[in-house]
């Protein structure tokens, strides 16, 4: 225990620690202007001098730990001298431009002189000249401002690990800069804006735009980009977002964000959102109202249901609508079409890895708190780059490595490269893994714990030897790569989407839950979209109820059949891949799409979408496939209405509504009016009132009041604990092997990357200005191979078709593969490529994406060639 | 670009971590871009696996690194007291009429550089200059072009 005293006050610490962080304990603030909360301390601007007893000198209390006995005390007249003198050097230089900057009114240096001084400089010289950079499309410099405090350097390197920007030059001429002296070219996480107490490092997107106290709104809300779910405000003014800003302490990024969350929210107010319904009238979209098309809509959907019976309507759930959105919109395919056809973009990837290994481990079993992976001793990643598809989730990754854990990366490491001791880059991430599965069998044994697990694991029989002779992975690196794995005590994995994307998915699924049992690693499935598990959650699911319980049991429907009043269809309805092969069939006469652009990412999607009758689209922008609806609803956005998303832990977290829209209605009121013309005599009205019935209908939601959701979320019902040891069925296919091999060549492989996100990023400016065209990724030795260089045109050909792209090389490709996005309108990914469904784990496997490509004589336009 | 590596990779040899071969590998650089360019700094990052905006940071923090281009050899002279005193300031003057070359600047074929040094501790035998390396005492209006012609 040490005591010590602080201006009278007795504090009393159970472990040392600074000074600074003694007197806060105490409710002193001691003022500071390099200290930052997470990062370390660096005693650099001498503001939270203190005087302590029987030191001769005033000493810093953010580097001074606290000793027994101590007796501090903060503010005296020595003490406020020598902060008003530290001021004073500081504003030798720093240009008092406050009634320029955009910082004034929030600006900690503003704060500080006004409560120490000095009330003029005495110095006479000129200052440091340096100008405002403006060579980065997002973010602005303005080095003359800067104090040096360098927080933004220590964010970079020690919370983002980024190491993008630096010192250069010393003494009053030190600038922060990135390598170029110009343009960032780095993650642009901006997290450097976030923490810079001055007006040296801003924002481009809002310059001079505002003042701080010009926010008249805040709201707290959830960014609509991946499943993380960062915590951000959104500050508005007159109905418009100013700007979004992270709060330290808030959420499980802790006032990080990501480039999309902090700079790709421009999207929402583009003069392309729908601000008015359609009809297709003489084919050709006519404007109306809303209200007319809800009717129009509500007919149409009766008379086919009718004449056709409700097994022959759909539904497209969205991952990135609310909660209360994709409960709407079960509720209107269940009980008022009486259909269970009801999937969505996420069996693509999420829906089946999370039903697969909730199959071998039970329910819940990817309900683990991110933060814990900044803790664990070890990530293995599979299937991904986390901190491209859920950058906030790298980071911890990133923290787990410099706390000293093992990260472990099969496939190319990308954003993990400077935090993964060896790079396994297999031509054959199947080989390798089953080679790693066999290894941790050999040399730990089973647990006993799963012995359905155990005997399937037992079915497999190859040589470690072979195997890795396949995988071209040398020896001795596989050796210390098991040893490694087979030290750790608090293990995590991370599974990414493309492990899917195999021969048979469902061996690379089964092996990378071999792996997870033997490490008894806690596992995480990345989610590109913000609320895939909440649509999971709320029944979106052909063959599950709200809270995922199975329709094919009677008690769950009969308990949902006595809180509706409404029978619920007994049979298990169609997924996305049989409802677009009914729609080819002509057998599907009506989808409702909400919130997803199925034309544009779902390949082959044409023919089905075309074949179907009445397709309803419901969004925020005039998609590809709302081009193609017959009735298109105009939808409120994100932050234009309350309700709650499920990140891919599993935590529900609140957001507010920030402004109102116009023109759009919230996705859940469309549902509920469209229920009312379709014989819903209390639809519901308002968020609350959807959860009144939620919580009686999901026996996940029991209890659970959405207003009393707090800051950080609600895990429910896991408490952050899986429902571990439920031992269930699944299937493996052809598990004897042979493992790896595929076809010969060059495949091209769905890209996620970091600046964008598909059809809504597509739409940001500010992104935009980061990656305004289409690249297609290649491996430096590909490349090589094909005789191209960095930014060349090619036309890439697959027996789907044909297009013009630009190159980009990339260490991040795996060789053997090419990477393009869906991301921009033309050129894109779906294009070139077909979809099968994979019949054991239900996902979609990419098919016809062997690809040639060709070096194009000169720079063409990126237009398609048909 | 491989020579350079094996080089750096010499140099790390003495140290118990990469990093800290850094000092010694921008000056490996240095010889071997002529100056530290940002070709070079991104040189020393891959061969001590850093960030090269960090190797950038470490690089412009000292002074005497040379971060601008410069002529194929650097001549230091000396304008401090004892130099001054004994006629520094005429050589200077004479490298101006001779080769047009001012203190921080570069003769326009790149032959030479000119840096004035604050005493390099040769004041008994001023004034005196070094050329890239090598030391040249007792400097006079003759010497001095000789030397320097010594060099192309």
């Amino acid at each position: 225990m040490i005591r010590l005293t602080i201006d009278g006050i007795e504090v009393e610490l159970e472990e040392p620690v600074t000074v600074l962080e003694a007197a806060r304990k105490v409710g002193i603030k001691i003022p500071t202007l390099c200290w930052f909360e997470g990062l370390p301390p660096f005693g650099g601007c001498r503001l939270c001098l203190v005087k302590v007893e029987k030191l001769p000198k005033l000493q810093t209390a953010c580097t001074l730990m606290s000793a027994d006995g101590m007796v501090v005390e903060t503010e005296n007249p020595e003490i406020r001298a020598a902060r008003r003198a530290m001021l004073e050097f500081l504003l030798i230089n720093h240009p008092l431009d406050c009634p320029y900057c955009d910082k004034a009114g929030e600006c900690e240096l503003q704060d500080l002189v006004a409560k120490y001084g000095p009330e003029a400089g005495r110095f006479a010289e000129g200052k440091r000249r340096h100008p405002e950079s403006f060579d980065d499309p997002i973010i602005v410099r303005n080095m003359e401002r800067c104090v040096l405090c360098t927080r933004c350097v220590r964010v970079c390197e020690d919370l983002q690990g980024a190491y993008a920007i630096t010192v250069t030059g010393r003494g009053a001429h030190s600038f922060v800069e990135p390598f170029s002296g110009g343009r960032y070219d780095c993650e642009y996480c901006g997290n450097c804006l976030t923490v810079c107490p001055v007006g040296a490092i801003m924002s481009r997107l809002h310059l001079h735009s505002y003042r701080p106290w010009f926010v008249q709104k805040e709201a707290e809300t959830v960014c609509s980009y991946c499943g993380v779910g960062c915590r951000m405000v959104v500050q508005v003014r007159e109905n418009s977002i100013i700007r979004t800003i992270p709060r330290f302490g808030l959420g499980v990024n802790d006032g990080l964000l990501c480039v999309r969350g902090r700079f790709g929210y421009d999207y929402i107010e583009q003069k392309e959102r729908l601000r008015t319904a359609f009809i297709r009238k003489d084919g050709e979209l006519r404007p109306v109202s809303i209200e007319e098309a809800i009717e129009y809509t509500a007919k149409k959907l009766l008379q086919i249901k009718d004449t056709n019976g409700p097994e022959t309507i759909g539904a497209i759930a969205s991952g990135r609508c609310s909660n209360e959105d994709n409960y709407m919109l079960q509720r209107l395919m269940r009980f008022f079409i009486g259909s269970n056809n009801i999937d969505s973009s996420a069996r693509l990837y999420y829906i089946p890895i999370v039903q697969y290994l909730e199959r071998i481990f039970g329910q819940g079993v990817t309900a683990n708190l991110m933060p814990g992976i900044g803790r664990s001793d070890g990530v293995v990643v599979v299937g991904g780059d986390p901190t491209r598809i859920n950058p906030v989730l790298g980071l911890q990754i990133r923290a787990c490595h410099r706390n000293g854990g093992k990260v472990v990366v099969f496939g190319p490491s990308g954003g993990l490269k400077r935090f993964v001791p060896y790079e396994l880059r297999p031509r054959d991430d199947e080989a390798l893994l089953v080679a790693v599965l066999k290894a941790l069998i050999e040399k730990k044994g089973m647990p006993g714990e799963n012995k359905n697990l155990e005997e399937r694991l037992k079915e497999i029989e190859v040589e470690t030897h072979d195997v890795l002779r396949e995988a071209s992975i040398e020896e001795p690196l596989f050796d210390t790569l098991v040893g490694d794995l087979l030290g750790l005590q608090n293990p995590v994995v991370v599974v990414g989407p493309e492990v899917l994307q195999a021969e048979r998915p469902s061996r690379v699924l089964f092996l990378v839950a071999g792996i997870v049992y033997l490490l008894g690693a806690r596992v995480f499935v990345m989610s590109d979209r913000p609320n895939y598990q909440g649509l999971m959650d709320m029944g979106c699911l052909p063959d599950m109820l709200p809270g995922e319980r199975p329709i094919e049991l009677e008690t769950f429907r009969h308990k949902v059949e006595s809180v509706m009043g409404r029978p619920v269809p007994d049979k298990a309805g169609m997924n996305l891949f049989q409802m677009l092969e009914m729609a080819k069939e002509g057998n599907l006469k009506a989808l409702y799409v909400m919130g997803d652009n199925l034309y544009y990412h779902m390949p082959d999607a044409e023919e089905a979408l075309q074949s179907i009758d009445f397709l309803v689209v419901q969004d925020i922008f005039m998609t590809e496939t709302a081009e193609r609806a017959d009735v298109v609803l105009p939808a409120a956005g994100w932050t234009e209405k309350e309700g709650t998303f499920t990140n891919l832990e599993r935590r529900l977290q609140r957001f507010e509504k920030s402004r109102t829209p116009l023109g759009c209605m919230e996705d859940w009121r469309l549902l509920a009016e469209l229920m009312a013309h379709m014989g819903d005599e209390r639809p519901p009205r308002t968020v609350a009132e959807i959860w009144d019935e939620l919580v009686q209908v999901s026996p996940l939601h029991i209890g659970i009041n959405p207003r009393e959701i707090g800051p950080e979320g609600m895990i429910y019902p896991y408490h952050g604990e899986p429902l571990r040891g439920v031992e269930g069925e699944f299937d493996v296919e052809a598990l004897k092997g042979p493992y790896g091999g595929g076809p010969e060549g060059l495949r091209l492989i769905l890209d996620r990357p970091l600046y964008h996100s598909g059809s809504q990023s597509r739409r940001s400016r500010a992104l935009r200005s980061l990656q305004d065209s289409p690249v297609l990724c290649l491996s430096p030795e590909d490349a090589r191979d094909l005789g191209l260089e960095d930014a060349d045109m090619v036309r890439v050909t697959s027996s789907k078709g044909m297009l013009k792209v630009k190159v980009a090389i990339s260490e991040d490709v795996a060789s053997g593969t090419a990477r393009l996005s869906n991301t921009f309108s033309e050129v894109h990914f779906s294009r070139l490529v077909g979809i099968r469904q994979d019949p054991v784990t239900t996902g979609g496997v990419f098919t016809d994406n062997l690809v040639k490509i060709e070096k194009l004589p000169s720079e063409g336009s990126e237009e398609v060639m048909e | 670009m491989e020579a350079f590596l094996r080089e750096v990779q010499e140099v790390v040899k003495r140290y118990p971590q990469k990093r800290a071969a850094i000092l010694p590998a921008l000056y490996l650089a240095e010889q071997r871009f002529g100056w530290l360019s940002q070709e070079a700094y991104e040189a020393v990052a891959e061969a001590l696996n850093m960030p090269k905006a960090t190797v950038k940071g470490v690089a412009t923090f000292y002074s005497m690194y040379r971060k601008a281009p410069m002529g194929r050899n650097l001549i230091q002279l000396c304008t401090n007291v004892a130099c001054m005193v004994m006629g520094a300031e005429t050589l200077l003057q004479l490298l101006e009429r001779r080769y047009g070359l001012r203190p921080g600047g570069t003769t326009e074929d790149g032959r030479f550089s000119l840096v004035v040094m604050e005493c390099i501790g040769a004041c008994d035998r001023a004034p005196a200059m070094l050329v890239n390396k090598d030391f040249h005492p007792n400097l006079n209006e003759n010497n001095i072009i000789e030397i320097l012609e010594g060099y192309s």
